[in-house]
């Protein structure tokens, strides 16, 4: 219904990150609310479904997708750095990506269909922080660190730090994310990405489950993990990280898994699924991410 | 010539692929102002009043409330409904007042400045609170109407057959998605005449509502169809309620409006397809051969009688299936509930009840342990039986080269002996559900099937009540130059009506098609050849076209033949005599065609289509979500008059029937969609939809037009859902009888089927 | 906020319009612009029935702003072809029953023109994959596919050489 009141409000395109900063410095000093648009994938969607203002000051838009300071990919040695404003299309042709974070290209392939891929980013994904974000479980996997800058520097919070509560983030009103920063997975482990959406495409994820596994002389020494839909945030699901050091998956059994996936999530009831169900999903993605883990560390 | 079966390009899709075409909400128009609708929030109510906040600027918009509507009825079959709720309240979504104003924002804010104050009561939102009238809301027992078939003695045949079986098979509401949301435009001209443009199916349905809630004579009144954007039953009966609103607002403001709902005010308040609880009882021999079938059918009809007692009545009278039985008994009825009101969806009653018979002809099966097509194949009906109304079939029953055409193609009987989902051996094709934990193969695959029938045009007399007319006319094009026209009220919704109409007067009058006219459904400008609806636009309607047709050519050719000349000669000399000549014409029912709407006796329909669908589906045994590979269908359509047409009409029927079968689920709570956008209710896209190989069958009918076309829009609707589920058992032994097969609901099974 | 001039590449012709910058292309395309092939079937990113091409690359216009296509070049359904110069996929759609009811239509010619001059030759998974975000209730989508497949041989034949 808001929609009506989209044209109402304020738009402006900073050049640079600088400018970026510098309104958000004023606007979070007086209190006001700005909206850093840029794929509009989630706002503008959101902006269709909340009821309308009643006459409110409405929140200044600023449109960061083509602010060159969080834009496109970056490879330096072993790390990754994704702009903020890096669209799912740039991250799913990616090439280093596709070779060693087939993960994450395959999560950016599965993200609604090309029209939203094309639009949508990593760091619109962060921030709008909805429990069911793909790229948000994905990144969890890879433990990536977030870095957000206002006028003031760059900051930087480990994911597992990221998300405080239902759609809140450790986010400032005066700071923008300006990229996600990882290490690339080993090469020779396993990775899995697996959407378990309403439909084939155009889907929300019921439960997502984004998996890495790495190995070192074949003993596995890092299990990354990263759940979406199956808790007010994205879960980490650390009692399944311990398990896989230790006692390791060749040994830790179904039952096991099973018990440590019930203590990591708190899956609900809502119109696109239910509890029951994810649960029993979450356990078998689970299962079946450590079924593979183990040939690997048994042939080692 | 030879215009017929051949698959010309549509003469619609020009201005279709280049972004020309206009639909209602394209038009431009300085002037027209934007109405929207206040609706109830609550199920069931009194309705004290609506108030203005008097805070709020009210200048410059119109706001209407039922004090304003003179007739405040919507003329259907009944007329409970009102136009705006003045009294009860009797659905989430009832609308309660109108307003207008130049622009959509101003609009938006006066909605919420309005407060509709109301009383509420405890609402009855299940049929079986309705049954149980845990409160009256219709009548004095909850039903809009009850429909009873009987042939023979249901109760005493089953009761001496070897094998009886029961099972009870339900069905939910279904959303019709047609990509284009409802949409309507409406003014007064300085005469008091009503002006509408509308997004519809049927205009004059519009034309007789607005008529009775005006109080306007037949030509006060022109209802003009736009391009619209799908239809699928939705803009059958609804329509009509937006223009009342629409003419309403433009009344009061004295200015034109124009309504386009959102998707989201178009799934909360417009009409779905009718939930359905369904039971059949059976007797029948050791060998599968059928016998008899006692059927109890309720509809789940929402707040208003709307169409349910017509949905109800095709619902009960396709209940039985396409099989031969000597002794039916059918009880059907349509409940009151506090939901808003269900209406035509493609298939009217049909898929729900075809959907619970070729559920228990699986259970059959299973329990006999006989191939599920092989049960169907024995008990087909065929020219010279007699259907549960008595009707003796007497032509045009395709359907035993369907269930071996489709066979055919799908490989059924190799798929059938073993599931593609390499199933353990001696597993009888079925793949187990392995235990917990194991790594075993964790997708399964099986074939399933269905067959079915749907009743062409309208059920029982209604043809003969409705007595389509259509006309088709002679006249000068600009050049002089003779040309054709066809009128008739019969819509182009998507699915090809205009280009079959001119493939069908173009071959009768031995011209080629682009000196034919189709005409933009106006009421001004056409006769009334019905609503489209009921399968019956290209059969019946059509059938009307080609009969007015070459009464025009005969009377062309006959001037030729007294007076010399070529064909063209005779038209123009015809031209010159008379300025513009018409031919018209009306249905003529079969000779001997008898139904009797007391005792459900007779013909009730003119001829029926049949098909058969095999669907092959992939089950994640981990996840439970079901993937359609491959749809096999075969459909006697009489005589394909356009194949790729009737190939679009069915995989897209087909698919709409996936959908309702595995994903589609309209979410109520206390009375309300809570699912109403399409991220939650989701239909198929292109990655969930099947490979289909679809076969046309012709057992012509011998009234059908170019040489027996019958009706098939809703045929593959009815067939789509069971083949799936039948499919699911096959691959995973899970048993649903109970749409949707939602993974949710398949893993609640599965843990049965474990134990 | 004011309406403020607005430069783009609209099907290859630098305009200029006037809109308020966080009006949605969507509409700015349908109302001053005047093109209304594009076509709003949900709103919210789910249907695809107001595909555009925004710098060669297919997005939905209900949820991009105005002001965000400053600079850049937009390509709608009416930039494709004209009644006297259908393009191979405009003509492969009437032919082949890929439209019925018309409306999703503009948005599949779009997200298949995008996809041809990525892959000229695409196979059955590149043409539903590339489709994927356009939802179609009429035809069941496979004479959609079959319009795309009959359009790249087309489109192959008329390239010189």
């Amino acid at each position: 219904m808001s929609l009506a009141e989209l044209p109402l409000h304020a738009f402006e395109r900073p050049g640079s990150l600088a400018d970026v900063c510098a309104t958000l410095s004023r606007r979070a000093g007086k209190g006001e609310e700005t909206v850093l648009l840029a794929g509009g994938t989630d706002w503008v969607v959101a902006q269709h479904m909340s009821p309308l203002s009643l006459g409110g000051e409405l929140p200044l838009v600023l449109d960061v997708s083509r602010v060159p300071e969080i834009r496109g990919i970056r490879i330096t040695g072993e790390r990754a750095a994704i702009g903020a404003a890096a669209t799912y299309l740039e991250v799913r042709h990616h090439a280093v990506l596709t070779r060693r974070v087939p993960m994450l290209t395959a999560m950016a392939r599965d993200v609604g269909a090309l029209q939203i891929q094309a639009r949508g980013t990593l760091g619109g994904n962060l921030a709008t922080a909805s429990p069911a974000a793909d790229g948000s479980a994905a990144l969890m996997a890879l433990d990536a660190d977030v870095i957000l800058a206002n006028v003031h520097g760059e900051r930087r919070v480990p994911i597992g730090q990221w998300f405080t509560g239902y759609r809140r983030t450790a986010r400032a009103d005066d700071e923008i994310i300006v990229r996600i920063e990882f290490t690339l997975p080993r090469t020779g482990g396993h990775q899995l990405w697996r959407k378990v959406g309403t439909r084939a495409a155009q889907s929300i994820s019921k439960v997502a489950l984004a998996a890495i596994g790495e190995y070192e002389r074949g003993r596995c020494v890092r299990v990354g993990l990263g759940m979406g839909s199956v808790a007010p945030v994205t879960a980490s699901l650390p009692t399944v990280r311990a398990l896989a050091v230790s006692p390791g998956p060749q040994v830790v059994t179904d039952e096991h898994l099973d018990a440590a996936v019930r203590r990591d999530i708190s899956p609900i009831d809502d119109v696109r699924s239910t509890a029951a169900y994810r649960a029993h999903v979450a356990s078998a993605l689970v299962r079946g991410f450590f079924h593979t883990l183990r040939p690997v560390s048994s042939a080692g | 010539m030879a215009l017929i079966g051949r698959s010309v390009p549509r003469p619609d899709g020009l201005a279709k692929v280049t972004g020309r075409a206009r639909y209602v909400d394209d038009v431009a128009e300085p002037g027209v102002l934007v109405g929207a609708t206040l609706r109830s929030t609550v199920a069931r109510g009194r309705l004290r009043g609506i108030v203005r906040d008097p805070s709020f600027d009210w200048s410059g918009l119109t706001v209407v409330t039922a004090e304003n509507v003179p007739a405040n009825v919507v003329a259907l079959i009944e007329e409970d409904q009102p136009v705006l709720a003045s009294d009860d309240v009797r659905h989430a979504g009832e609308p309660l007042a109108l307003v207008a104003g130049e622009d959509a924002l101003r609009v938006a804010r006066a909605l919420s400045h309005l407060r509709a104050d109301i009383e509420p009561l405890p609402p009855v939102l299940t049929v079986a609170d309705a049954l149980q009238r845990t409160a009256q809301i219709y009548g004095s027992d909850n039903v809009f109407r009850t429909v009873r078939i009987a042939k023979g003695d249901a109760a005493a045949a089953i009761a001496s057959c070897p094998v009886q079986l029961s099972g009870t098979y339900a069905t939910p509401h279904q959303e019709h998605v047609y990509l284009e949301p409802q949409g309507v435009r409406a003014s007064w001209d300085g005469n008091g005449g009503a002006h509408v443009l509308s997004s519809c199916q049927c205009p004059y349905y519009i034309h007789k509502g607005i008529k009775r809630t005006f109080g306007l004579t037949d030509e006060r009144v022109d209802v003009t169809q736009a391009v619209t954007g799908g239809g699928f039953g939705g803009k059958e009966e609804y329509p009509t309620i937006l223009a009342l609103h629409a003419l309403l607002l433009a009344r009061a403001s004295g200015r034109p409006v124009k309504m386009i709902y959102d998707r989201k005010e178009d799934i909360e308040a417009t009409t779905k397809r009718h939930p359905s609880v369904v039971t059949v009882t059976s007797g029948c021999d050791r060998d599968g051969t059928l016998r008899a079938v006692s059927i109890r059918v309720i509809l789940d009809g929402g707040a208003y009688v709307t169409l349910s007692p017509v949905v109800l009545s095709r619902g009960a009278l396709h209940a039985a299936g396409a099989y031969r039985w000597e002794h039916v008994s059918i009880e059907a009825q349509a409940v009151a509930t506090n939901t808003p009101p269900n209406g035509a969806f493609r298939g009217f009653g049909a898929p729900q009840t075809i959907w619970a018979i070729e559920r228990h002809m699986d259970r059959i099966a299973r329990t006999l342990r006989i191939d599920p097509l092989a049960l169907r194949e024995r008990n087909l009906l065929r020219v010279g039986d007699t259907t549960p109304t008595g009707q003796f079939l007497k032509e045009s029953v395709g359907v035993a080269r369907c269930v071996e055409e489709a066979k055919k193609a799908s490989r059924w009987d190799e798929k059938r002996r073993v599931a593609a989902g390499a199933p353990p051996a001696g597993a009888s094709g079925m793949f187990r559900l392995p235990p917990p934990g194991a790594v075993a193969a964790r997708k399964a695959r099986g074939v399933g099937a269905s067959v079915y029938l749907h009743g062409a045009g309208f059920t029982g007399s209604g043809e003969l009540a409705h007595r389509a007319r259509v006309a088709v006319d002679l006249f000068s094009d600009a050049a002089g130059k003779p040309r054709f026209r066809i009128r008739g009220a019969s819509t182009d919704i998507g699915q090809g009506t205009e280009t079959v109409f001119r493939q069908i007067a173009a071959e009768a009058l031995w011209v080629s098609m682009d000196r034919v006219d189709f005409t933009t459904p106006s009421t001004a400008h056409v006769p009334d050849s019905g609503p489209t609806v009921a399968s019956r636009t290209v059969m019946i309607v059509g059938g009307v076209v080609e009969a007015a047709a070459r009464a025009l050519f005969a009377l062309i050719e006959g001037d030729r033949q007294e007076k010399g000349g070529s064909f063209e000669d005779a038209a123009r000399r015809l031209l010159g005599e008379h300025g513009s000549l018409t031919v018209e014409r009306e249905y003529e029912p079969p000779p001997g065609h008898a139904w009797d709407d007391a005792t459900y006796r007779g013909d009730a329909y003119p001829v029926y289509g049949w098909g058969c669908a095999i669907a092959e589906v992939e089950v994640d045994l981990d996840t439970f979500e079901t993937t359609v590979l491959s749809l096999w269908s075969a459909h006697d359509v009489g005589k394909a008059i356009h194949p790729v047409n009737c190939k679009g009409q069915i995989e897209g029927g087909l698919l709409q029937a996936v959908g309702w079968a595995l994903q589609e689920n309209v979410v109520m709570r206390e009375g309300r969609v809570v699912n109403a956008r399409l991220t939650d209710y989701v239909i198929p896209t292109i990655l969930d939809a099947p490979r289909f190989t679809t076969i046309l069958v012709e057992d012509p009918y011998s009234r059908g037009p170019g040489g027996g076309a019958k009706g098939l829009g809703e045929l593959p609707m009815d067939g789509g859902a069971p083949a799936v589920a039948a499919a699911v058992e096959h691959a995973t032994g899970i048993v649903c009888d109970r749409l949707p097969l939602l993974p949710e609901e398949l893993y609640a099974l599965s843990k049965e089927v474990r134990r | 906020m004011k309406a403020v001039k607005i430069r783009c590449t609209l099907n290859g012709r630098p305009v200029t319009v006037e809109a308020p910058p966080a009006a949605r292309l969507l509409d700015v395309l349908r109302g001053p612009l005047g093109l209304t092939g594009t076509k709003e079937g949900c709103g919210e990113g789910e249907c695809g029935s107001c595909t555009v091409l925004l710098d060669g690359a297919p997005v939905n216009a209900c949820l991009v702003l105005v002001g965000q296509v400053e600079g850049r070049a937009v390509r709608t359904v009416e930039g494709l072809g004209d009644l006297a110069d259908l393009s191979p996929l405009q003509e492969a759609f009437v032919k082949e029953g890929g439209s019925q009811c018309g409306i999703c239509t503009p948005g599949f010619l779009v997200s298949a023109e995008a996809l041809l001059a990525a892959i000229p030759q695409p196979g059955e998974t590149d043409i539903r994959e590339a489709l994927a975000g356009n939802l179609c209730r009429c035809t069941g989508y496979q004479r959609i596919v079959e319009a795309v497949k009959v359009a790249s041989k087309e489109r192959a034949s008329r390239e010189p050489g």
